[in-house]
């Protein structure tokens, strides 16, 4: 798929830059834009978003009183949270502890380097496009629990340590059926690049109505959908699958120990990671930035299915109750893997039979 | 189950007697609730084995201690699950100068933490007592508090060397892990300190740490007059909504002591804001229930508490109060229905009947839940014989099938007059003690409902809140009455020597002895389980540590 300008060729063509100093420019502008759009969405997501969405869910109002809507509540937030005092514990182990917080983060910000995001006018917000886009983002998102035993090992805090373990025990049984339901995507569409699997997912599959029905592969394979967006409630922790936190059983898991900005960086680091769960969702099952209206805006669109996929996530929060960590491997290697499985190699059959 | 007559009570007393090895009986006594006898302190352990293994007295409901001018005593007041109005009361007396007693914790298990308490705060020693050492005061504490030589200016200072750093080491054998579980922990409920040990994830041993709170109500109580300075303290045991309920525990007790009677409109009034106050606390549970299985940013959580502030709003209008009511009078209630009657009753009718469609809400998120069924089925689990053993009651005892329940057993206010069922679940487990909460309301409900319609059609001239109670109480006799609180069997005991203040209030708060069954029913299960365990007991720790 070469044919389509990446967003760092772009800027480089822009400002009429080549070669070696074009790319270094073109990739360091680019990677500053896409961090601070993630970087926006957690900001507005964070302190605002979140509170309103489990408000709503709640029967409570939430932030409303600085700002139209509350929305200053986002630079009161950060102000606030950033002029904590860091409190570091005794005995922890340094630097280790002090490299948690921004491996996570950075991991899923990194991450974000292969999505294709979709156009915006002109531009094409992906900064880059390897052939082994969909592995590459699933080894960036996986970092996140080394910043998670990281966390855990070094806060000398015996919750922490449980937090930790949970996370490594969580990631491993789930990543795999994770990985798994993902291939049965690229059996389909025969490429792990991300703007391959885009691309793929562009043909009608059919039409209600005049109404066209994209092959999605959400719609090709809802199954495989239900499995992937299972496993990646539990690859980024979330209800009912909060286990490494879990704030009634374990205080806050890995988090226990840290204060300030630190924290700050935990949190940042969570929400980025929803984001990226919701933007390999979007690109492996949702036709990435396909949508109806002009090219163009697919970014918007792009926006939409993220903060669906976010959407979801505070819902689940709200309504279901938390599994046990037994239960939650057991359901991840007993259910989660067979079914994946399963699903690859059926999926294989029929992508055989029909090719 | 068929109620038995005070008369087969009796009897069943005589039996008891009799039974009694010959040498263990000293005397006899009568107390105002019921038979007392006089048990030499080196025979008590014996007496109690007979009483419950052959007589049928399951249930040591209390144990209080006390001293007087030339002697310290301990009364254990036994009764039974099967018959509430069987009661008989054990009055064990040791010198001043030595006073050791057998312990009655080898008989009923429920005893080892009521007499570290009478240990700590009276001072005497039980001999075969398996943990015998302080529980609601630091291990450093001088003296012990409630006892005549105690001296109540000297304040004393615990360093905090004794609570720098509660990490304990490992006590490592294999690999095991010690972990501080509290005081402040998310899903304590309260300043409670579990010792866990764990194993990985699962829980080998857990032994509750309590006494964070302790604000020696027991001694502001003795300090108190009964007309009117007591009242105010059973709302403070309960901060969860049943403060009414701690209330009547109290009302009930003075009231039988000094000999009042209380008009029968006042007593639909009790039983109605009671009731009330039950629905108060259950909601406070099912929400804080979702809390500990669920987690935070909770739904369920939210909608308790939206639920409950229509019945906050209810007792407010009707008491002046949303938490610390102090309602109830001796003789009655502090005054009739807020006016207009009519809106008032209105509300409330509002509120029982939105409530059917509320709960059917609760058992969507939480009971019909498959998560919420993969969590609580079949663990926590306490069987009935486990329950009596460590005389648990209330919803926990009624989730593991005893039907026992004093609103019915043991019949005061209006209750033996309204239509309503006692509650129970043979689960015997986390979900089992969720259900009989929910299911609990609906019948508190019920009962709610009763009594608007008999306050409505009250004849307006008979409408008496309060009997006429003499400006000085000073009754004399002891006394130990209990009511069905919130969280299972609230007693008080009351010596009364004559002055206008008890010479021994003693509490017996129901959350006590339910979490005295924790480690029972949590060793063996994963630490989750044990946050759920301790969350299905509804533990409040004002009536705890007291």
């Amino acid at each position: 798929m070469g044919t389509v300008q990446l967003f760092p060729e772009f800027i480089s063509q822009t400002l009429g830059l080549s070669g070696v100093l074009g790319d270094v420019v073109g990739s360091l502008v680019a990677a500053a834009v896409v961090g601070n759009i993630v970087l926006a969405f957690t900001g507005v997501a964070g302190p605002w978003a979140k509170r309103k969405i489990t408000a709503a869910f709640t029967d409570r109002i939430a932030v409303n009183r600085i700002g139209p809507f509350g929305l200053l509540i986002i630079p009161a937030a950060a102000v606030q949270l950033l002029a904590k005092e860091l409190i570091v514990p005794e005995g922890v182990d340094r630097p280790t502890w002090d490299l948690a917080p921004i491996v996570l983060p950075a991991s899923a910000l990194l991450g974000f380097s292969v999505i294709p995001m979709g156009r915006l006018g002109p531009v094409n917000l992906q900064i880059a496009d390897p052939e082994v886009g969909l592995a590459l983002v699933f080894a960036f998102a996986s970092i996140a629990s080394v910043s998670l035993v990281m966390a855990g090992y070094a806060s000398n805090n015996k919750y922490s340590m449980l937090g930790g373990l949970r996370a490594v025990a969580q990631n491993l049984a789930y990543e795999i059926p994770l990985i798994v339901t993902a291939m049965s995507v690229v059996i389909f569409a025969g490429t792990l690049q991300m703007s391959g699997i885009v691309a793929a997912q562009t043909d009608v599959l059919f039409s209600v109505g005049g109404f066209d029905v994209p092959t999605w592969y959400a719609f090709v394979n809802p199954f495989a959908f239900v499995l992937f967006l299972t496993a990646n409630m539990a690859e980024i922790g979330r209800n009912p699958f909060d286990i490494p936190e879990a704030p009634t059983e374990i205080v806050a898991g890995y988090q226990t120990e840290y204060s300030s900005a630190y924290f700050v960086l935990f949190y940042l680091g969570e929400f980025v990671h929803v984001f990226l769960g919701g933007a390999i969702l979007a690109v492996t099952f949702l036709g990435g930035a396909s949508g109806p209206g002009p090219e163009s805006i697919g970014f918007l669109w792009f926006v939409v299915k993220i903060w669906g996929f976010f959407l979801f996530t505070q819902w689940a929060r709200s309504a279901l109750p938390r599994v046990r960590i037994d239960q939650l491997i057991e359901i991840g290697w007993k259910g989660m893997l067979v079914l994946s499985f399963a699903n690859l190699v059926l999926t294989a059959v029929i992508v055989g039979v029909i090719a | 189950m068929q109620r038995k007559q005070r008369s087969t009570a009796d009897q069943l007393v005589d039996e008891a007697v009799t039974a009694l090895p010959d040498d263990a009986v000293v005397s006899r006594e009568v107390h105002e609730n019921a038979p007392a006898v006089v048990i030499r302190a080196d025979r008590i352990r014996r007496a109690l084995s007979v009483l419950r293994s052959e007589v049928g007295f399951d249930h040591c409901s209390c144990v209080t201690a006390q001293e007087y001018e030339d002697r310290f005593e301990t009364v254990y007041h036994l009764t039974s699950y099967d018959d509430r109005t069987c009661e008989l009361s054990l009055v064990v007396p040791t010198t001043k100068d030595d006073p050791v007693s057998e312990s009655a914790a080898p008989v009923y298990p429920t005893a080892e933490w009521h007499e570290r308490e009478a240990y700590d705060l009276v001072g005497i020693k039980y001999e075969g007592h398996p943990n015998l050492r302080r529980i609601l005061l630091p291990e450093t504490w001088q003296g012990h508090p409630l006892s005549k030589n105690y001296d109540r200016n000297q304040s004393q200072i615990v360093p905090l060397s004794e609570h720098a750093n509660p990490i304990k080491e490992d006590s490592r054998q294999g690999d095991t892990m010690f972990l501080n579980i509290g005081p402040h922990h998310p899903s304590t409920h309260g300043v409670l300190h579990l010792e866990a040990v764990l194993d990985g994830e699962q829980v080998i041993d857990v032994e509750p740490d309590i006494g964070y709170i302790h604000r020696c109500e027991e001694q502001m109580c003795q300090q108190g007059t009964y007309r009117h300075q007591i009242m105010p303290y059973p709302d403070r045991w309960d901060w969860g909504g049943a403060g009414l309920l701690n209330e009547w525990a109290y009302a009930r007790v003075i009231e039988d002591l000094a000999d009042i009677e209380v008009p029968e409109y006042a007593q639909v009034v009790r039983t109605m804001s009671a009731e009330l106050s039950r629905i108060l606390s259950h909601l406070l549970f099912t929400a804080m229930y979702a809390l500990d299985v669920s987690g935070e940013f909770n739904a369920t959580f939210m909608y308790g508490f939206r639920d409950r502030d229509r019945v906050q709003d209810l007792l407010e209008d009707l008491t002046g109060q949303r938490m610390m009511f102090n309602y109830f009078r001796v003789g009655g209630v502090a005054w009739d229905v807020p006016e207009p009657r009519d809106e008032f009753f209105e509300n409330v009718r509002a509120f029982t009947n939105d409530l059917p469609q509320k709960l059917e809400e609760y058992h969507d998120l939480l009971t019909s839940n498959e998560v919420f069924q993969l969590r609580c089925v079949d663990t926590g689990e306490l069987p009935a014989e486990v329950a009596k053993q460590y005389g648990v009651t209330g919803p926990v005892a009624r989730g593991s099938g005893i039907d026992y329940d004093l609103r019915r057993d043991d019949p005061y206010g209006y209750y033996d007059r309204l239509r309503w069922d006692v509650v129970t679940e043979d689960g015997c487990d986390n979900f089992a003690r969720v259900l009989v909460r929910l299911r609990e309301m609906e019948e508190s409900a019920a009962i709610v409902e009763q009594c608007v319609d008999l306050l409505t059609d009250w004849p307006e001239a008979d409408r008496t809140c309060q009997s006429n109670v003499p400006r000085t109480l000073k009754p004399s006799g002891e006394c130990y009455r209990a009511v069905e609180g919130a969280k299972g069997e609230l007693g008080i005991y009351i010596r009364a020597d004559g002055t206008e203040t008890p010479a021994r209030f003693k509490i017996r708060g129901p959350s006590f002895s339910n979490l005295s069954a924790l480690p029972a029913m949590a060793e063996g299960e994963y630490i989750a389980d044990l946050v759920a365990t301790l969350g299905s007991l509804d533990t409040i720790m004002g009536e705890v540590d007291r």
